[in-house]
């Protein structure tokens, strides 16, 4: 491992030996010899897995583990979990210069801006009283579990840099991804899977805006701290499966001999890096099995399919999320849906619910799901998009991107439940009362991770570069 | 304006504090030194809250400068006095035990060691003398420690290592060392007759020739280009949104060609930062301009333009400080530096130099105007035939117009004609019901006629899922191959027909804009029909194919489908959500009986892969002159007639617009008989002219124009413009460039980069060219010289190979100024270069890094040349210097989350899947996931350090992916052909090719294990053999028993795996 780039901090190195260092390649694999497979000393390989540069924590941990379901394109705030009865009131009326003078717009640049009222009901729901979208019934069965945040704002208007922000809390490329943050941080438990997972799911009614993976990039850090795709049509990892018509035997008769000629030159030469490929290809044999029976869905119960709203191998949103909770059981430490389409320049009242019905009932059923089988106090479940949409119109049904207000949800792994936190103005243009950024909800995620936000930094380009840039604060009312 | 006078004074002191002031020297190891010891110290904890950004300071109190930190503050302390530690407050304060004294706070988690706060102690008591930065003292050629040595490079690095104790290893075997240096200065690995010779040749100067070989070929050029393309960001697409094609790869050439000619290089900066500017600039270095342009850009709807002109520009300043300086001033972009001297105003005045570059916000990125301005690169053959052309195009339509214009009387009964027709019907399309629909190679076709489907379709900007009946759909899924025929046949009834339509049916279901099912278009490169009534066939031939251009691309008109020609094709590529239509005029009016049949041929032949049609369906029109209208839904009928046409034909004469005027006439002219010939004869000459235009090279470069106003931004923010504005002009800490009476340009910033009075270009040149051969640099931070980068092992070797880059003096016979191929081959005919990498155990624990350099390093290729050599060793690799980038293999649906316009990856054919990874696509948004995996940057900002990891996902490439598998294939046919009779021959032969050495015994008995079974194997499973000898384009040979070429292959894929296969040491 070359590690020009990254300075660890002395201190911090004196830690980890230097094999640690330059070992796994998934950050967490463990290396778990095959004896029974490979020969009985061929892999006598420590268990040198990643344990991150935050252990022990900073402080106590509420969560081990974070599922993000990014809701990508800008869900509208307006009609999920942002009621504003005095944009209903003014549907239709020219929206108050007062509210958007001198504000970033985008596709209304130039244009008149009319109100647009909220295009469907909103319920109070749970023993809270939470206030959720009727097109959310089954979400807001479970609001006693949940916190929303109803006061987020972000810096980018236009989706390719709004998501680069989220995700990396800056603009410049480069940066690691929240995920490669985490596995640095923490390391991972999984001992044959990549601790950073990624999937995606398209869906109905919106618009499929591109979302590039640099989005789960580990940036400066090395490699292998990197989100991993896996895809649940097709191979679930790129050149998973072996070569046509080479059978097990074959490949892993071709691993050994691999393995026992850098062995060979490892006696003749020493240099560490031959055994840490070593380890690597018996975590790559190892991984052709674990990962495609890990998207094997075809053993789960029907009740739990029925659950979720999945079909084992339709890629969709529903299997997505019932694959995250296997992942989350294997030890994964980051684990981000992307579901795409949320982008709804027009159309609200027909493509909205079509959305809607798409995330409604797996996002529930994921939480009650980690809920029942004791997970949902170790799990972070995070609910939303790169930027919300404006109360004005734009066309005849439509809403542009908005990013001085928007609403996220959060629940299990420290998250006080059935409650709402921070406001926007009556018409749910500015997050006006407790603002959050997307630099706060990192600090609050990593702090409940057991990571002080401030502490978990790496020297790139001179600076002390964290997840949180230069600021963020933990959003402590909402933590249980 | 107070404020930017205090900016000035204090950058100027810290010019002069930066400025002044030795180096130290390497040999006084008993004092302190601030540059080595202290300021590495102060920079990374003190210099944020007490160094040159005043909006951070605090206590109003500086470190970064002597005076400063000298003078009592406002509470009566003295931060340092020099020469007494015990009267200085930062000794007190670093020592203190108090929380709320002690510095650096407890809340910057800055802890000091208790050997950095002695060495403070110790500093000041040594008379707190401060140096200025190393990198920013000007460049003199240090003395060379023991003169008369035979290589000065090795006399710096063992005065070094003989004060450390240590001493240099022996050299390398000659078989390590000829790998060695061939794969770090061509990125291949030498063939075997190369390793043989060169073991052979005792001449004391075969090593220099062996060298020089190196430096001359191909290969050193495009080892070299990597590089330098990682640093400026090369790619070959835009980066944001739709992340679609920008053509830059004639500037990668233009790189490669100044490599290999050793173009000094300084002229080579100057060209990339202002080749336009030059007098009288040449294409090659207008090309080389397009340096500037190389930056992401977008073209997402509802951009702010002046957001993403704020984007651009701050990408150059950042690439061109990294690259050229070393510097980070995008810290700069939002504050001052926190710590090197670069006030946020000498990043705008950066930004300025750029302002002239013409290019606009939102930057389109598909069709004729995407990525203006460009350059063409025409052959001269090219220029000639585009005449030719261009001309018989012209004269044919000044032919048609003259006619037209001659019948001008007859317009006005036209259009009332017309306007009737469509209101009649008369130019209708009718939409058929196929009675059967084939595909002759695999493809599943499925017909819809009354029978209900789900479409997914844009409409408006939003994706719309509904289910609607079939009418006459014909929908394609199953097997995918590359190319395919449809056959479909339907029966129109009794009727007289004039056109025959094919209308292709979008859905979000597929890739190819949701038109095709594979690549990013469609192609449809020969349509056929023929009629059968009673048994006889009858071929149909077609007169005209009309489209009405709607996301064509220009090398893919609709005249194509009808040329007879098999290599063109008509193809769409993107559009806006609705369907295309073609019309293809039969040549004779035909009719047809109750039983008549029409067969309709769609033949997909194209050399892209996959690139066939997902869904359509035919119709007929009786008129001839039915236009190709398009439609969003297929349940809208389609009437025949131009939306322009007819609202133009509504209005009265005289209140149609200009364009309704045109559209009417541009419709008279393609709808009136007689001029038939000349409309066809215009459509195939404007065909042929698209086509041979898209074949012609074009390369983004940079125009110059007036320069836009440039702010200072508040915080980075494009939307506060209430920032001073600024000119041009370096940083105020390295002085001034151009003359006082105009305005600085490109040019001189160029000029200045590459002048003595920039102490940093060569600097950092040479510690990058360094790690190519080491592995790190002697200043191991490559993008950043300044306070926080790293002190160099070894400085006075630094600089004086930066001189020596500048002015060569050394050897110095046939050499030049900024002599590249000088500097590398005096780094690589050293000692130092040439030592073994073994080190032993004691050094091992002592050096770990080698950053002494007793040794050689050991480290993996990069990315590219993982590939390169894999192909090299196989025989596959196609040795082709520059040209177009090309598409190896690649997963399917990698692309997928692409979008605008949805796309599929489509791979190159014969030559193109078998090229250097140099030239391979680079996607910026989703890179080829092989070159990804061995850690290839995706280039969508400056990289100059690649990390290198290693990865299981790295042994799953080399495992898996067809390439590798192919040619390990490929390699095993070798083996069989030339590796001698006996196996124990053929291992020897395929290890010597692949790792320049002979195997040992026991590596022997490992691989003729593994290849037993494996034959063992394969013999039982034919099926298995004859699948994995399928693998890849490269042609099988018939006369090996597959048992015997699955089990080499096999073997071959073992050796392609080994960590010492992609590993220099």
């Amino acid at each position: 491992m070359n590690q020009d780039r990254l300075d660890i901090r002395p201190d911090i190195r004196l830690d980890l030996s230097r094999r640690a260092f330059l070992g796994r390649g998934f950050a967490g694999l463990g290396a778990v010899a095959l004896p029974a497979l490979f020969g009985r000393d061929l892999f006598a390989a420590p268990d040198d897995r990643w344990r991150g540069v935050v252990n022990p924590t900073h402080h106590p941990a509420k969560a081990k583990r974070v599922i993000f379901l990014y809701q990508a394109g800008g869900p509208s705030h307006l009609e999920t979990f942002d009621h504003k009865p005095k944009l209903a009131a003014m549907h239709g009326k020219p929206m108050p210069e007062s509210f958007t003078k001198g504000q970033q717009i985008a596709q209304l640049q130039g244009k008149e801006l009319i109100c647009f009222g909220p295009q469907f009901g909103f319920k109070q729901a749970g023993q809270a009283g939470q206030e959720v979208c009727t097109l959310f019934p089954e979400i807001a069965g479970i609001t006693d579990e949940v916190c929303v945040i109803r006061s987020m704002w972000g810096e980018q208007i236009n989706h390719d840099p709004a998501h680069t922000l989220m995700n990396t809390g800056s603009i410049i490329t480069g940066r690691p991804s929240m995920g490669s943050w985490l596995l640095y941080g923490l390391g991972a438990e999984a001992e044959d899977l990549p601790g950073f997972v990624v999937f995606m799911s398209s869906g109905r009614g919106g618009q499929n805006q591109p979302i590039a993976m640099r989005q789960w990039s580990a940036g400066f850090l090395p490699s292998k701290f990197q989100g991993v795709k896996l895809n649940s049509v097709g191979d679930p990892v790129l050149y998973i499966q072996n070569p046509p018509g080479v059978g097990a035997e074959t490949q892993r008769g071709s691993i050994e001999a691999v393995n026992r000629l850098n062995r060979l030159q490892y006696d003749a030469v020493k240099d560490p890096e031959i055994l840490t490929r070593v380890a690597q290809y018996e975590l790559a044999f190892k991984m052709q099995t674990s990962v495609p029976d890990l998207t094997d869905m075809s053993r789960e119960p029907k009740h739990v399919l029925e659950m979720y709203g999945a079909s084992p191998g339709d890629g969709s949103f529903a299997s997505n999320c019932l694959l995250a909770r296997r992942l989350a059981e294997r030890g994964v430490r980051f684990i981000q849906l992307y579901h795409r389409d949320w982008d709804h320049h027009s159309g609200i009242p027909q493509n909205l619910p079509l959305k809607a019905q798409e995330v409604d009932r797996p996002t529930a059923a994921l939480i009650k799901d980690l809920k029942q089988r004791g997970m949902l106090d170790e799990t972070l479940v995070i609910w939303g998009g790169e930027f919300g949409r404006t109360p004005m119109s734009q066309g005849s049904n439509g809403r542009d991107h908005h990013i001085k207000g928007f609403s996220y949800m959060l629940a299990g792994g420290g998250i006080k439940g059935g409650t709402s936190y921070g406001a926007t103005d009556d018409l749910g243009y500015a997050a006006v009362e407790h603002p959050v950024s997307v630099h706060d909800l990192h600090a609050t995620m990593l702090h409940l991770l057991g990571i002080n936000h401030l502490r978990l930094a790496v020297k790139f380009q001179g600076i002390d570069a964290r997840l949180t840039n230069v600021s963020g604060e933990v959003v402590k009312a909402i933590l249980a | 304006m107070k404020t930017i006078n205090f900016h000035l004074k204090a950058s100027l002191l810290v010019a002069a504090a930066l400025l002044a002031g030795r180096g130290a020297s390497a040999d006084d190891r008993a004092r302190v030194s601030f540059n080595r010891d202290i300021r590495p110290i102060f920079s990374d904890t003190c210099f944020r809250c007490h160094g040159p950004d005043k909006n951070a300071r605090q206590a109003n109190l500086r470190l970064d400068l002597r005076e400063e930190a000298m003078r009592k503050t406002r509470s009566g302390v003295t931060p340092i006095v020099p020469g007494k530690p015990e009267e200085s407050e930062i000794i007190a304060r670093v020592f203190s035990t108090n929380q709320y004294e002690v510095m650096p706070p407890p809340a910057a988690h800055k802890d000091l060691t208790a050997r950095q706060k002695e060495l403070i102690r110790q500093w000041v008591a040594e008379g707190a003398q401060y140096e200025g930065h190393w990198a920013y003292q000007p460049l003199k050629r240090p003395p060379v420690p023991e003169p008369g040595a035979a290589h000065p490079v090795d006399a710096f690095v063992r005065a070094r290592l003989a004060r450390e104790g240590l001493a240099p290893s022996p050299g390398a075997d000659r078989r390590t060392l000829i790998r060695r240096v061939t794969l770090d200065l061509t990125g291949l690995p030498p063939a075997p007759t190369e390793v043989e010779a060169f073991v052979a040749d005792r001449a004391p100067d075969a090593y220099e020739k062996l060298v020089d070989r190196l430096l001359a070929s191909p290969g050193y050029a495009e080892k070299q280009a990597m590089h330098w393309l990682d640093a400026v960001r090369y790619a070959d697409t835009a980066g944001f949104h739709g992340d679609n094609a920008l053509p830059a790869w004639p500037y990668r050439d233009y790189v490669l060609r100044a490599f290999r000619d050793n173009q000094p290089f300084d002229q080579f900066t100057r060209e990339q930062l202002a080749g336009d500017l030059l007098p009288g600039a040449t294409d090659a270095q207008r090309v080389a301009s397009a340096y500037n342009r190389l930056n992401r850009s977008s073209n997402e709807g509802g951009i702010q333009p002046r957001e993403y002109l704020a984007k651009y520009a701050a990408d150059r300043v950042r690439t061109t400080s990294a690259v050229w300086l070393g510097a980070t001033m995008g810290c700069a972009e939002c504050h001052d530096h926190k710590f090197d001297p670069f006030l946020a105003k000498d990043f705008y005045s950066m930004k300025a130099f750029f302002a002239d570059i013409k290019e606009t916000g939102l930057v389109p990125d598909r069709g004729r105007n995407s990525f203006v301005p460009k350059l063409a690169l025409p052959s001269a053959e090219q220029e000639r035939r585009l005449g030719e052309l261009t001309q018989a195009l012209d004269e044919a339509e000044r032919e048609l117009e003259a006619r037209a214009e001659a019948r001008g009387a007859r317009r006005a009964e036209w259009e009332k004609q017309v306007l009737e027709w469509h209101r009649s019907g008369r130019l209708d399309w009718r939409f058929q019901r196929p009675v059967v629909a084939r595909a002759a190679r695999g493809a599943r076709l499925t017909i819809y006629n009354d029978r209900a489907l789900v479409v997914t379709q844009y409409r408006g900007g939003s994706l719309v899922t509904e289910r609607i009946t079939g009418g006459g759909l014909v929908v394609a899924d199953g097997p995918n191959p590359e190319n395919e025929t449809y056959t479909v046949s339907f029966r129109p009834g009794a009727g007289s027909w004039a056109a025959l339509g094919l209308e292709v049916v979008q859905d979000e279901s597929l890739p190819g804009d949701r038109f095709a099912r594979g690549a990013d278009r469609f192609v449809l490169t020969e349509a056929e029909a023929e009629l059968r009534e009673g048994g006889r066939a009858r071929k149909l031939a077609f007169a005209l194919a009309t489209t009405d251009g709607f996301g064509e691309q220009i090398e893919n008109a609709a005249a194509a489908a009808i040329d007879g020609d098999a290599r063109t094709g008509w193809g769409v590529g993107y559009g806006d959500g609705r369907n295309v239509f073609l019309a293809l005029r039969f040549a004779q009016k035909l009719e047809t009986r109750a039983g008549s049949t029409i067969t309709v041929r769609l033949r997909q032949d194209s050399a892209l892969r996959k690139a066939t049609i997902g869904r359509f369906r035919l119709a007929l029109s009786s008129a001839e002159y039915a236009w190709p209208d398009h439609a969003a839904r297929t349940d809208k009928p389609l009437r025949g007639l131009p939306a322009d046409v007819l609202k133009a034909l509504e209005s009265p004469p005289e209140e149609r617009t200009e364009e309704q005027q045109k559209a009417l006439l541009a419709h008279f002219k393609w709808m009136t008989p007689e001029f038939q010939p000349l409309v066809a004869r215009v459509a195939r000459l404007q065909a042929e002219r698209d086509r041979l235009e898209a074949g012609i090279p074009r390369v983004v470069v940079t125009q110059s124009t007036e320069p836009a106003e440039t702010r200072v931004l508040a915080r980075g923010n494009f939307l506060d413009e209430s920032g001073e504005v600024v000119e041009p002009a370096i940083p105020v800490v390295f002085g001034r460039v151009g003359a006082p009476e105009r305005r600085a340009s490109r040019l001189d910033l160029a000029d200045w980069i590459v002048s003595p009075d920039n102490p940093l270009t060569a600097r950092v040149f040479v510690n990058r060219a360094w790690r190519q051969f080491f592995g790190t640099g002697l200043s191991k931070v490559l993008d950043d010289l300044g306070s926080q980068g790293e002190w160099p092992t070894h400085l006075e070797l630094l600089d004086w190979l930066a001189a020596e880059f500048v002015r060569p003096e050394w050897r110095s016979d046939g050499t030049h100024e900024w002599d590249v191929k000088h500097l590398v081959r005096t780094i690589v005919t050293s000692e130092t270069y040439q030592q073994s990498s073994l080190g032993d155990a004691r050094l091992n624990e002592r050096d770990p890094d080698n950053r002494l350099l007793a040794r050689q390093s050991r480290f993996r290729v990069d990315a590219e040349v993982v590939r390169d050599l894999a192909l090299a060793v196989s025989g596959l690799l196609v040795e082709q210097f520059g040209g177009p980038s090309v598409k190896p293999y690649q997963p399917e649906g990698y692309l997928g989350a692409l979008n605008f316009p949805k796309r599929d990856y489509s791979a190159g054919r014969g030559a193109d899947l078998y090229r250097r990874g140099l030239y391979t696509h680079w996607q910026r948004t989703f890179l080829h996931p092989s070159l990804m995996t061995f850690d290839a940057p995706s280039r969508e900002e400056c990289t100059v350090n690649r990390v290198n990891s290693n990865t299981p996902l790295q042994a799953l490439v080399l495992l898996n992916d067809p390439i590798y598998v192919e040619a390990a294939r490929v390699f095993a046919q070798n083996i069989l052909r030339e590796g001698g009779p006996t196996l124990e021959a053929r291992i020897g032969w395929a290890f010597a090719r692949a790792l320049g050495r002979p195997p040992g015994p026991e590596e022997r008995r490992v691989l003729a294990d593994l290849y037993r079974a494996s034959l063992d194997q394969f013999r039982r499973d034919p099926v298995g053999a004859a699948r994995l000898l399928g693998v890849g384009d490269a042609p099988r040979p018939k006369d090996v028993p597959p048992a015997d070429l699955a089990a080499m292959t096999t073997l071959a894929r073992a050796i392609f795996n080994l960590h010492e296969t992609i590993t220099r040491n």
